[in-house]
């Protein structure tokens, strides 16, 4: 297997044993590394020239496009209220489903809008584990100084001291509605560290934390009144006329068509924006990671902040071809898999911040110590076969069930054999400007998760992203419950005066973007005689029995 | 190295794909994205669940669209499974619980089809059988991988729901098991220990977070 890369892979095996007990390799000029190989230090941003960050700080250049873009409703829209609800929420991953969840029993009528499925999210796909200070000589406070620190001390504080503090309170919060996180044998939680983590902090469940989290979490959400509507993309919020947001257009993708919502309170939990793929990068991103919620946003007059900084995961796949992009768990450094060149060095510390060993892998591949795939792509070796020469044979598949998996379909066994790995793009560090309360800079509008900036600073460590969609999913919709308006009008008046306001601007880009580019996936309206015809000619097709072969 | 082309069939139309690139990818590429429901791309959502046949006499089956490389002669066929509902798991679940929350639980015939369909290699049927002689904690373990994509449902005859059963048990123990003691400072201690981190200065506040975290408190 991967015959291409033997004399490379000899290199590593043979160096293999020295490695082993040697002291990992400090990584000494972090600040150099990041400022001339780290994609967020490389000048490929601009500053915008429309809404509230106009002129100000720098975006990167494909999400300043999206930022600045027309809306997809026509010009003649007129929004005509079709569902009437107390609470909106848009976007169905872990911090919309725990926010629904909380509002459950409360009274007020919630529907939650997702333009995949209920459950296809970042969520689901995140591996490794969430922080909560739960160890003896761990406390919220270390918490805090550790993601502060990785952070680059640019995270809100106020925020942040609410995630930490909350940390405890929620894994209790997740084991009663049935999460399964793994144990020691007396029973306490498994801890591991993560990296930048001064203590053992990250708990999980294998190597499918955010599955089993998303899933546990669909599962209760569907045991709620909530209304859910599947396949319903988030086109445009709607306002008051008077600023405040009141409601959003959605477009029903089976049916075809838009559906006006008026809400009492509309909470964006929209994620992140991977598949707008910065710099051509590869992501470990969902397929609805396409920034919409920032769009939208944007275009009521909030602010954004941080939205220079995106996470570049050290370790997504770098081969097979049809991985690429995909994650690699940093718990798999974590417990005592290397990072090693193509000449079988060491070459820093795996457990550096997520920015620092990305930028030293970009290092090491642009300056000729990587392995180039037989598609061309450069990358450089994660030794996970250490794993069970460290921990004890076995110890690799038991924990990692997710990565064998991916892998074996292809005849890679990572026990056996390194993997490859190249920087995926993974995090929006920033995002919507919340305060303590999830509220954004317009009246009516509440914002949770992946979708809001501030919380994790310039870089954000290895779970945080779990543990804050459950602290602001709750926390967004308790500020909701204790602050929700009455109902107010309909109107695209902060449309209208974004759309006056970009009139100097000759793009024609028209988002958000909503599907990858690359997939051609696209908003196609049905006018309603063509909806009777597909109707009656969908009836025709009939699914071949799975098990007639 | 120059890409090979194959040629594979979906929903009975012969489109060109790429060697090596999954199901997903070749659609996107052949501007049929929507032929197939796709979530996560990364085999953990369930949405893009297929059944496929080949040319050359293999027996086909259930596979996820985002995981599977295309090959040539490979005919693919959308297999959308529509989800069921949930049933309220329940703390220190019985076997008696478990019967009556999902009825069908014995009706299971032992045909195995519900291991072959599991996109995720869990020994399905095997768990269902444990299901059935009330072995929750083994049961729970073998779910542990499950990402709900519905198939052992959709190709089971006999209406036995192994994938929601997975989901119940494991919940259901999730929220027996008490939740282990949390450790707590003295307030007025972790108040201080804020009020030394939480520092208006950003500088000092950065400096005084690298010097906490070493030890985990204010040296002094």
């Amino acid at each position: 297997m991967m015959e291409w890369a033997k004399e490379s892979l000899e290199k590593l095996e043979a160096s293999r044993l020295t490695r082993l007990n040697q002291p990992a390799p400090r990584p000494d000029e972090s600040d150099a590394i990041l400022k001339q190989y780290h994609p967020d230090y490389l000048g490929h941003e601009r500053t915008l020239e429309v809404g509230p960050n106009a002129g100000e700080e720098k975006f990167p250049l494909e999400l300043a496009q999206l930022l600045e873009g027309d809306s997809p409703l026509e010009p003649d829209y007129v929004p005509k209220v079709e569902i009437e609800t107390d609470v909106l929420i848009i976007g169905g991953g872990g911090a919309g489903a725990t926010a629904a969840l909380t509002l459950e029993g409360s009274g007020l009528s919630v529907h939650l809008a997702t333009k995949l499925r209920l459950g296809d999210s970042n969520t689901v796909m995140a591996e490794g584990g969430i922080q909560s200070a739960l160890a003896d000589d761990d406390s919220p406070r270390r918490h805090f100084a550790d993601a502060l620190v990785g952070g680059h001390g640019d995270n809100d504080p106020d925020l942040l001291r609410i995630l930490c503090e909350q940390g405890p309170e929620s894994i209790r919060w997740l084991s009663q509605i049935g999460c399964l996180f793994d144990q020691n044998e007396d029973g306490r939680f498994r801890l591991r560290g993560g990296g930048g983590t001064s203590v053992p902090r990250v708990l999980a469940c294998r190597d499918y934390t955010g599955l089993e989290i998303m899933r546990v979490l669909k599962d209760a959400v569907r045991l709620t009144g909530t209304h859910i509507l599947e396949e319903h993309v988030a086109m445009e919020l709607v306002d008051d006329g008077k600023g405040r947001v009141t409601g959003a257009i959605l477009f029903d993708r089976n049916a075809g068509k838009t559906v006006c919502v008026s809400a009492r309170a509309v909470i964006m939990a929209t994620g992140g924006s991977g598949q707008i793929r910065l710099h051509g990068f590869p992501t470990s991103n969902h397929v609805g990671a396409t920034g919409d919620g920032l769009v939208l946003a944007y275009r009521q007059g909030c602010r954004l902040i941080h939205l220079d900084s995106y996470q570049y995961h050290p370790s997504g796949a770098c081969y097979p071809e049809a991985l690429a992009g995909q994650l690699v768990t940093e718990a798999i450094r974590s417990i005592g898999a290397q990072v090693v060149n193509a000449q079988g060095v060491h070459f820093i510390d795996e457990m550096a911040y997520r920015d620092v060993l990305a930028g030293a892998i970009i290092k090491e591949t642009a300056e000729g110590r990587g392995v180039k795939t037989p598609h061309g792509k450069v990358g450089v070796w994660l030794d996970t076969p250490m794993i069970d020469l460290k921990k004890g044979a076995g110890t690799l598949a038991h924990q990692f069930p997710g990565l064998i998996h991916r892998f074996e379909r292809y005849n890679i066994d990572p026990a056996k054999k390194p993997i490859l790995i190249y920087p995926t793009l993974h995090y929006q560090n920033g995002g919507i400007r919340v305060d303590a309360e999830c509220k954004t800079d317009i009246a009516g509008l509440w914002a949770c998760g992946e979708v809001t900036g501030g919380l994790h600073g310039k870089n954000r460590l290895m779970g945080n992203s779990l543990l804050d969609i459950t602290v602001f999913g709750r926390r967004s919709a308790e500020s909701v419950l204790s602050n929700i308006p009455e109902r107010g009008a309909v109107t695209l008046n902060n449309l209208n005066r974004f759309r006056a306001e970009r009139g100097k601007i000759e793009s024609a880009t028209v988002s958000p973007q909503f599907f990858p580019s690359a997939s051609g996936m696209k908003l196609q309206p049905v006018a309603e005689e063509e909806k009777q015809e597909t109707d009656s000619a969908s009836s025709d097709f009939e699914p071949p029995n799975p098990f007639n072969f | 190295m120059t890409e090979k082309t194959v040629e594979i069939k979906i929903s009975g139309k012969t489109i060109q794909a790429k060697a090596g690139e999954t199901i997903v990818h070749a659609l996107w590429a052949a501007d049929m994205a929507e032929s197939v429901k796709t979530g996560c791309a990364g085999g953990v959502c369930g949405a893009c669940t297929v059944t496929l046949r080949y040319s050359d006499g293999r027996t086909g089956g259930t596979e996820l669209a985002c995981m599977k490389p295309v090959e040539a002669g490979m005919e693919i066929f959308p297999c959308p499974v529509a989800e069921d509902a949930p049933v309220l798991p329940v703390p220190n679940p019985e076997l008696s619980t478990l019967q009556s929350a999902f009825p069908t639980l014995n009706r299971c015939t032992k045909c195995d089809s519900c291991t072959t369909a599991c996109p995720m290699s869990i020994p399905v049927m095997d768990s269902v059988l444990r299901m059935q002689k009330g072995e929750f904690s083994a049961v729970a373990e073998d779910f542990t991988t499950c990402i709900h994509c519905g198939l052992c449902r959709f190709v089971c005859e006999d209406k036995v729901k192994p994938h929601n059963m997975g989901l119940w048990v494991r919940r259901s123990l999730g929220m027996s098991r008490d939740f282990p003691i949390v450790k707590t400072t003295a307030e007025q201690e972790a108040e201080q220990e804020w009020q030394y981190l939480l520092v208006e200065d950003r500088e000092v506040r950065l400096q005084r977070a690298r010097q906490f975290r070493s030890s985990g408190r204010i040296e002094p």
